[in-house]
């Protein structure tokens, strides 16, 4: 009788944790990217920054696979629309990573005036970093949710699942402060620079910061699964 | 016996009802084992052979001594005067029944083996006598049954798996709850084994002896073994991991217990009507009650057995390769469950079917969000072949018993 294997559907939960893994890499290879921008080396930037690409695809990929297989007719310890909502903001933060790499393919900033380059590329570093941490908890956030529904949503899990969110919270907001310093920089010198490489600057700055953006906005996903 | 065989109805009778313990073996040898097999504690070969092994041992040692000649008094046997008809109609029932379990088996439908001999039995009954003859009090408690078991077997097993993982789970050291917790669970699952084997295996009447006699002597058992064993040889580093071993092992033994009651009683579901025959053969009269010669049990017993390794091996097979999602604390909260409910509901008198009893717990865990997810559409076929089983099989039962009525 095949009816036990049919009763029991596949989770979504091992295929999320799968993602994030591929969101956390996108991530780290962007962070890898930056390593090399910030040393000159631009080829290997750009090799990088093409790997974001990929693998933003590859996240794309199990992305659609997860959404194929949620159909409504499953009955689960949380809301579909949660999962469906929170995979959605999972993926944005690869998208935001790959938007990144975008704008390092753009052009090399080699002519970044000598006086402001270390600040600028301080921040910049301070802010990928801080990403990768983003990314990082955003994984420990949905390995952790499957802790939480495989204790039958205990209090202790959802407490720890609770810490891992107010992480987010925080590492966005520290990204938030760094990028309006940014700003404050690039706009404090703009009689100086030329408008192509300011634009370039900011938004590497903007698609860094809406790493944790997104990041923050999966956390506040997670959240609303735990209180059905 | 050998002179029995060659009275052509009677062997037919026995080869009609070897077909339907055969189709009683295929169908719910997954049924009680599929918790075990799908929480990863039993391999689907271990399944088999302890499945085939207690069914036999159930059906050939504990199987009923005397039957209903028709099953549960579904028709009023009374107004049957003629022999042949209970000769006729036994075997429509046997073969209407055998074909349903087996159409229900390929489609993967949990549907329960006593509603299907009934629905044979009332087929042929009212294509006999008309409807007069159905005791409808009786029928209205098999209908009760399709809704009262998954309902209840719903609420135990929520109530359970919440407490189960209220105790164990959810504490802040999960391996130290479970020495102290898993005891007491375990010993309370044997406080419901115990009382049920006496009601279910040896057939006792009285609930007080089941659970008093029976019941608290396994259960305090179970408790000092269980508690003993875990506090010397228990290492685990793991929370989830370390509570979920002591189930496995519980569970092997629960699921061996619903082997063995399985074949005690559903065993008549196939002999039965084979008793009634057989009586019709030796004695020539056809009355309420039957003596049922053991080598008729044993007969029921091989054949459930042999639907167990021939088709239930199969089953077992995809079983274990599929239910990922199926821990085994939460494999022992339904078998738990669904076990608890049917002792409750024998005490209180209501009709209840195993079967739609640990469906109904599997629900149940799945609405404390115990499970991660659950199909919704193969629910709602289940639930729908629940609701056919009476009218198809009867139907079957019906063509058939007319057409033997008239080549007869």
């Amino acid at each position: 009788m095949q009816v036990w294997t049919k009763l029991f559907a596949k989770s979504p939960f091992k295929p999320l944790i799968k993602h994030a893994e591929v969101v956390l890499e996108t991530v780290e290879t962007l962070e890898r990217a930056l390593e090399a921008w910030d040393k000159g080396e631009y080829e290997a930037m750009r090799e990088y920054a093409r790997k974001v690409d990929d693998l933003e695809d590859f996240a794309d990929k199990i992305k659609e696979e997860i959404r194929d297989s949620l159909s409504s007719k499953l009955f689960m310890p949380v809301n579909r629309g949660d999962i469906l909502r929170y995979l959605q903001m999972q993926d944005k933060i690869a998208d935001a990573a790959e938007n990144t790499a975008k704008w390092l393919l753009v052009r090399d900033p080699n002519d970044t005036p000598e006086d402001l380059k270390e600040e600028v590329r301080s921040l910049i570093m301070k802010m990928s970093q801080e990403s990768i941490k983003a990314a990082k908890l955003v994984y420990e956030a949905i390995v952790q949710m499957d802790r939480v529904i495989e204790s039958g949503f205990g209090e202790e899990e959802i407490k720890r699942e609770y810490e891992i969110i107010k992480g987010i919270e925080s590492v966005e907001h520290k990204i938030d402060e760094l990028d309006t310093k940014f700003m404050e920089i690039i706009f404090k010198n703009s009689s100086r620079l030329e408008w192509g490489l300011g634009m370039y600057l900011l938004n590497i700055a903007k698609t860094l910061s809406n790493i944790s953006d997104r990041a923050k906005d999966a956390a506040e996903r997670i959240r609303l699964m735990m209180n059905k | 016996m050998i002179e029995l065989l060659s009275d052509p109805w009677l062997f037919i009778t026995i080869a009609v009802g070897l077909f339907m313990a055969w189709a009683i073996g295929a169908n719910d040898a997954a049924n009680s084992m599929s918790t075990a097999v799908g929480a990863g504690a039993i391999t689907p070969k271990q399944a088999v052979i302890i499945a085939g092994v207690l069914e036999f041992t159930g059906a050939y040692l504990f199987g009923k001594s005397v039957t209903e000649t028709v099953r549960k008094g579904i028709i009023d046997a009374s107004q049957i005067s003629d022999p042949n008809v209970i000769v006729y109609g036994s075997i429509a029932a046997l073969l209407a029944a055998s074909l349903w379990l087996l159409f229900a088996s390929k489609f993967g439908l949990p549907v329960s083996t006593t509603h299907s001999i009934i629905g044979g039995i009332v087929g042929y009954g009212i294509a006999y006598a008309g409807t007069s003859i159905v005791n409808w009090g009786k029928m209205a408690q098999v209908v009760a049954s399709w809704i009262l078991s998954p309902i209840f077997g719903a609420i135990v097993a929520f109530v359970v798996i919440k407490l189960v993982s209220k105790t164990i789970l959810q504490q802040k050291d999960p391996i130290e709850s479970a020495k102290k917790w898993a005891p007491v669970w375990i010993g309370l699952a044997f406080v419901v084994i115990g009382s049920m084997f006496y009601i279910k295996v040896m057939h006792g009447k009285s609930i007080f002896i089941a659970v008093s006699r029976y019941g608290l002597a396994a259960g305090i058992g179970a408790f000092l073994v269980s508690f003993a064993l875990l506090r010397r040889n228990f290492k685990a580093t793991d929370p989830y991991w370390g509570a979920e071993a002591i189930f496995r092992k519980v569970q092997v033994l629960t699921s061996a217990y619903v082997a063995l009651s399985h074949g005690a009683n559903d065993v008549a579901n196939a002999v039965g009507p084979v008793a009634a025959v057989y009586a019709v053969a030796t004695m020539g009269l056809a009355g309420m009650k039957v003596p049922v010669p053991r080598w008729i049990l044993a007969m029921g017993g091989l054949g459930i057995a042999i639907g167990v390794a021939t088709y239930g091996y199969k089953v077992m097979e995809t079983v274990g390769k599929k239910i990922t999602e199926l821990t085994n604390t939460r494999g022992f909260s339904i078998d738990f469950s669904a076990a608890t409910v049917v002792l409750i509901a024998s005490w209180l008198g209501l009709p209840i079917s195993t079967t739609h009893t640990v469906v109904g717990a599997v629900i149940g865990v799945g609405l404390a969000r115990g499970v991660k997810a659950i199909n919704k559409d193969i629910v709602k076929d289940i639930v729908i072949s629940w609701f056919v089983t009476v009218p198809v099989a009867a139907i079957i039962a019906g063509v058939v018993f007319k057409i033997l009525m008239i080549v007869g």
